[in-house]
């Protein structure tokens, strides 16, 4: 089966917003159909390059070979998925060695993880029916832990140590994307291991998150014919515009509120807080909303520059970030802030949970599903993302320096069930009650939550709470 | 058994409640194109437990089992398919001169 490319796919949560509105900032070129035409002629593909080329170049990133590699894809359609392969290994072992030489250990660990992502899908496909095959998440990240421990107890500086803890970052980058090649192993149609290499880490971007998740999904939204790559490339055009002006409005703001106006962000405010030189109430806020808004703008410009490279490669993936202040409940704004993180916990924790336990008790059923996701799969995937903590400080310290991020995810996993299972119940009529006291509510239950958010692991809970009590007026 | 017109009404309902009003086509996706999140798919999941008996424990679970209702559709017929030993097939196919053409 196939997903209509042609069909709007803007929305991560809803279709609301893609019925026909009054006015856009950036038009909806795909729909017209002259610039459809035009895009699927050399010519059209050509300009449409150059002026993504121009895109990427004010996007302050290593533009040329980006815009190399979507060029040789654009005119190669049929062996897309073999070239995004290629294209992800050159920018692995060959790009990085136009700014300077890459050390062999590490080109070496980077085979090595490679090597061990192999062994891992090809046993998964193998013995399916296996223990392995049936639960190869939980092996994954099993053994992944154990070699943590194993290289927290190793002899510091000793070669082992080195070697280990070397594989270990490089492992810990690519963990999601062996997960869902894992997970792509069991379908009867999954892609040899070649092409899920293509999405591991891919030429157009990611984080630790798989932008947009794995093979499986890349397959599902690759554009079919020439239309539909003309109609994905115009859609990746258009999203590198957004994150254009998101940039801009980024430089601005940064500029005004916090060089001009002396808006400090929350790392500072909080600072001061714990030196007990706290700002007063006003601002603790102005720091705290600051801080909100420019993290907002941050991951809309990254996230919708990789999702960009993504479409104008031929994959029409949904967006990272989609208007989250329009989201009425806190659920949603989940959804539709950052999206792939939220699918990565949906399909590796959610899923698992919901599927398996509390069959008997719908509602019991949902809170452990969300509370795996959202509490333990997002406080394990951060832990795990800020490796370099547990080799310095050793396993028991990072994990006790992790307390207030800890506290963070029980705190959205309990907003989130309510949230969901409220949800279920009652709609308000009027755009007063359905959307803005809603909105403005989610806005301000997440820049609370902001205050206990921080992965930096300086300070520890207590300091975050008299923080929190400094934006009621109170000096804990 | 025509199991595609109650999916396609619970389907229908279940974008109402989202206020998506636009058709959709039996092969149109809904999860994967974003038209469904995840706790949508949910509520598929519980419909497909309670009423066709689906255990995705024990056969495993996939986003696109579920991305339209063609697939819902395939997934509920392979499931519920009879299951019937080598012998009997084989003694089926002489019976009918079927030939699988897969």
């Amino acid at each position: 089966m196939n997903v209509n490319v042609t069909m709007t796919t803007e929305s991560p949560a809803d279709f609301r917003e893609s019925m026909p509105a009054s006015f856009r900032l950036i038009p909806r070129i795909e729909t017209f159909p002259k610039i459809v035409s035009f895009a699927q002629t050399p010519v059209g593909k050509l300009v449409l390059l150059a002026i993504f080329g121009v895109g990427l170049w004010a996007s302050d990133i290593d533009w040329l070979p980006l815009t190399f590699a979507l060029l040789i894809i654009t005119f190669i359609p049929s062996k897309r998925r073999l070239l995004v392969t290629i294209c992800t290994l050159a920018f692995i072992f060959l790009v990085p060695s136009i700014h300077g030489p890459v050390p062999l250990s590490i080109v070496i660990t980077f085979l090595q993880v490679f090597a061990l992502a192999a062994v891992l899908f090809w046993c998964a496909v193998r013995w399916p029916r296996s223990l392995y095959g049936r639960r190869p998440i939980i092996f994954l990240l099993c053994a992944f832990w154990v070699f943590i421990e194993l290289g927290t107890i190793l002899p510091r500086n000793g070669r082992a140590y080195i070697l280990l803890w070397q594989f270990l970052f490089i492992l810990s980058t690519y963990i999601w994307f062996i997960g869902y090649s894992l997970l792509d192993a069991n379908s009867p149609n999954h892609d040899n291991f070649a092409l899920q290499l293509g999405v591991y880490s891919p030429f157009w971007g990611s984080s630790n998150t798989p932008f947009p998740k794995g093979a499986s999904y890349l397959r599902k939204i690759e554009a079919r014919d020439a239309e539909q790559l003309a109609v994905t490339q115009l859609k990746g055009l258009k999203l590198l515009a957004w994150s254009l002006l998101i940039f801009l409005g980024l430089r601005w703001s940064n500029s005004f509120f916090h060089d001009y106006l002396r808006i400090p962000t929350f790392a500072e405010a909080l600072k001061l807080s714990v030196q007990r030189q706290p700002l007063p109430w006003y601002g603790c806020w102005g720091g705290l909303i600051f801080s909100f808004f420019i993290g907002l703008m941050n991951i809309s410009v990254t996230g919708h520059r990789i999702i960009a490279c993504c479409r104008m490669a031929g994959f029409d993936a949904l967006r990272n970030t989609y208007r989250p202040l329009s989201s009425v409940t806190v659920a949603e704004f989940f959804n539709r802030y950052y999206y792939y993180f939220r699918e990565l916990l949906v399909e590796f924790f959610f899923y698992p949970t919901f599927l398996r336990y509390f069959k008997k008790s719908p509602q019991l059923r949902m809170a452990a599903a969300i509370f795996a996701a959202a509490s333990f799969g997002n406080a394990f995937y951060h832990f795990t993302a800020s490796l370099d903590f547990v080799r310095v400080y050793g396993l028991w310290r990072a994990l006790m320096s992790f307390q207030v991020y800890f506290f963070y995810c029980v705190l959205l996993a309990a907003a989130l069930t309510m949230s969901t299972l409220r949800q279920r119940r009652k709609v308000h009529p009027g755009f007063l009650r359905s959307r803005l006291l809603p909105a403005t509510s989610v806005v301000l239950f997440y820049l609370l939550l902001d205050v206990f958010g921080s992965t930096e692991h300086k300070y520890s809970l207590t300091e975050h709470f008299r923080f929190f009590g400094h934006l009621f007026f109170l000096n804990l | 058994m025509d199991h595609k017109t109650p999916i396609r009404q619970f389907l229908r309902d279940l974008l109402a409640r989202k206020s998506d009003g636009q058709p959709f086509s039996d092969d149109s996706s809904l999860l994967i194109s974003g038209r469904f999140d995840s706790v949508d798919a949910v509520d598929i999941v519980v419909m497909l437990e309670e009423k066709f008996n689906i255990d995705f424990a024990e056969i495993g679970f996939d986003q696109s089992m579920i991305d339209s209702v063609d697939s819902i559709d395939s997934l509920i017929r392979s499931t519920h398919a009879p299951k019937p030993c080598e012998g009997d097939a084989e003694e089926r196919r002489e019976q009918t001169g079927h030939v699988s053409k897969s």
